[in-house]
């Protein structure tokens, strides 16, 4: 008996450091955002601490234009930045595919090379790729110098500031993120099972879509989940390379709490933010979920 | 005869894509690298010949160019941001340590009920989108009134650090004999000693992992850091996509390329430290 309880005080001063720090700087922050996503916003930027559901009207339909004015555009960036996110989700798993199967191919000190050379980018910093690819795609950058040297144009391609400009710096900053778990599933498939579905006749498609897929299944979905959420919620990508042209709604929750300061409504944003990633993933889950074969 | 043909073409085809994937990944940053040296102060892109004169005004050097086109106006600024970053990191990087190791010693080496729960809570910040963590943190520290500045920064940082620590620490424990410990405490160590000269040097490399890892993802937040930064505590990602908002300039490639250099040289050490481990 004496024993039993000092293993629990133990475990109490092993687990009570991060249970507390946690508890007040982690959970208790995200519970005073939800809170505060119901309250008045006040008329210089604080809050009045009465129950208003009309930062939720605005968005969602029901503000009567007395309190606040329901407007379509916010649901519009929501649905955009979903778009957006699930489009990078998709590239990049296209992307980092054939290339999981190339580095698994390889002898192990390639492979070791290759990982190493592929996580490395995570390790530098995330503003300067993205500034890398400013230098390339804006109207006096790498790739229209190219293509005018090549004489394919005459004038510079509108690259920077669109959607396009937003998913290619996405991809970017995101490969590490697919690559690894997808690779760790790759890696494990067991060439003879590719060898059996081949020697009994199915046809390369087949075998990619009946033993090849299920198997890496997986490093699919996680790969897919660590992509889709930050790319859904990143401000940073859409305000270097979409400007003022592409809005995500990251870009509308900064605007809220840094230059509008009507801090109830942003908590909202961001709120609606978190549930809809929530729904899309668990539908992706699903999906995903059902279209795996019986084995 | 179609099959064969195709399985013929699949690995020159496999590798060629390979190589245009590590292309995708490099040159870009290759780019910034290459035309930080590059003297022209007009036009980025189109070289001119080599300088190292954008390195030289950062650090407060006077250079002819510097009369055409100087942008990072303060070399202060930039070094003040440099040092609250390394200061961020260091003071983020001890703690989420200790907190992040002490929970990864309790969840391997205890059964209790909450584990679960745990578990929860240290996967969550991970995937948390950090603007809405930024936000959360920015309106409780705004509430509390505690000042925005190096320690709300660190705080904040700590919140998904530790899960990072908590992580590479929990690998390294799994891989372990729990045996070990057991041996000790029957030689008549106790628990405290136990830990100290037996289960700390082992998990040690999981522990410096953890450490680096952290530092790093401390060094390079940029998110969390912009809501909950004051005005006299700019970190350096942040002071840098302020200068890219105002415009682009030449010794922005020269700052790039030398935090390029020092991550690599981090992360590096990172992986030395990983493979020297495993033998």
């Amino acid at each position: 008996m004496k024993s039993f309880s000092r293993q629990q005080k133990q475990l109490v001063l092993l687990l009570a450091p991060a249970t507390l720090f946690l508890g007040i700087f982690f959970i208790g922050p995200l519970l005073i955002m939800a809170v505060y996503s119901f309250l008045e916003p006040g008329l210089y930027g604080g809050v009045e601490w009465n129950f208003y559901h009309w930062n939720y009207g605005r968005v969602l339909g029901w503000a009567d234009g007395f309190y606040e004015e329901f407007d379509l555009v916010y649901l519009e960036i929501l649905a955009r930045s979903a778009g957006l996110a699930l489009a990078t989700t998709l590239l990049t798993l296209l992307v980092c595919y054939p290339a999981a199967f190339w580095i698994s191919r390889m002898s192990t000190r390639g492979k070791a090379l290759c990982l190493f050379l592929i996580t490395l980018p995570f390790f530098s910093s995330m503003i300067i790729r993205l500034y890398a690819w400013i230098l390339i795609l804006r109207d006096s950058g790498f790739a229209n110098q190219i293509l005018d040297a090549l004489g394919l144009i005459s004038e510079p391609l509108g690259l920077m500031y669109s959607s396009t400009a937003v998913v290619i710096g996405m991809i970017y900053i995101f490969v590490p993120f697919m690559f690894l778990p997808l690779y760790s599933s790759v890696e494990k498939i067991d060439g003879k099972l590719i060898q059996a579905s081949q020697d009994l006749g199915a046809a390369p498609l087949t075998t990619f879509r009946k033993v090849i897929l299920p198997l890496t299944l997986p490093g699919v979905i996680a790969g897919s989940v660590l992509v889709f959420i930050p790319s859904l919620g990143n401000f940073v990508v859409p305000s270097m390379l979409g400007g003022a042209k592409v809005v995500m709604i990251g870009n509308l929750v900064e605007q809220q709490f840094l230059y509008a300061r009507n801090w109830p409504f942003g908590a909202t944003l961001s709120m609606l933010m978190i549930v809809s990633m929530l729904v899309i993933v668990s539908f992706y889950l699903f999906k995903v979920m059902k279209n795996q074969p019986q084995s | 005869m179609t099959t064969a043909f195709l399985r013929k073409l699949f690995n020159p085809l496999l590798s060629g894509y390979g190589a245009l994937f590590m292309l995708f990944l490099y040159a870009p940053v290759i780019l910034v690298v290459v035309y930080s040296f590059n003297s022209n102060p007009v036009n980025l892109m189109i070289w001119d010949h080599f300088t190292f004169d954008w390195y030289i005004n950062l650090f407060g050097g006077d250079t002819p160019l510097k009369d055409d086109i100087s942008y990072v106006d303060s070399t202060d600024q930039l070094l003040a941001a440099l040092g609250t970053s390394l200061t961020v990191a260091a003071l983020a990087t001890i703690t989420a340590t200790v907190l992040g190791t002490s929970t990864a010693v309790a969840m391997a080496r205890y059964r209790f009920r909450m584990q679960g729960f745990y578990r929860l809570l240290l996967f969550v910040p991970m995937v948390m989108p950090d603007i809405v963590l930024g936000i959360a943190l920015l309106i409780f520290f705004v509430g509390a009134g505690i000042h925005l500045g190096v320690i709300s920064i660190v705080i904040g940082h700590c919140t998904f650090l530790t899960s990072y620590v908590f992580i590479v620490v929990s690998a390294r424990l799994a891989g372990m004999n729990p045996l070990i410990e057991s041996a000790s405490a029957d030689l008549g160590a106790n628990e405290w000693q136990t830990f100290r000269r037996v289960t700390l040097p082992l998990i040690l490399p999981g522990v410096i992992g953890g450490a680096l890892l952290s530092f790093i993802i401390s060094m390079d937040d940029l998110v969390i850091t912009y809501f909950i930064s004051g005005v006299d505590s700019t970190t350096l990602p942040v002071f840098i996509m302020g200068l890219i908002r105002r415009g682009i300039k030449p010794e922005i490639n020269a700052i790039a390329t030398l935090m390029l250099v020092f991550s690599i040289v981090i992360a590096s050490a990172g992986i030395y430290f990983k493979s020297r481990n495993a033998d």
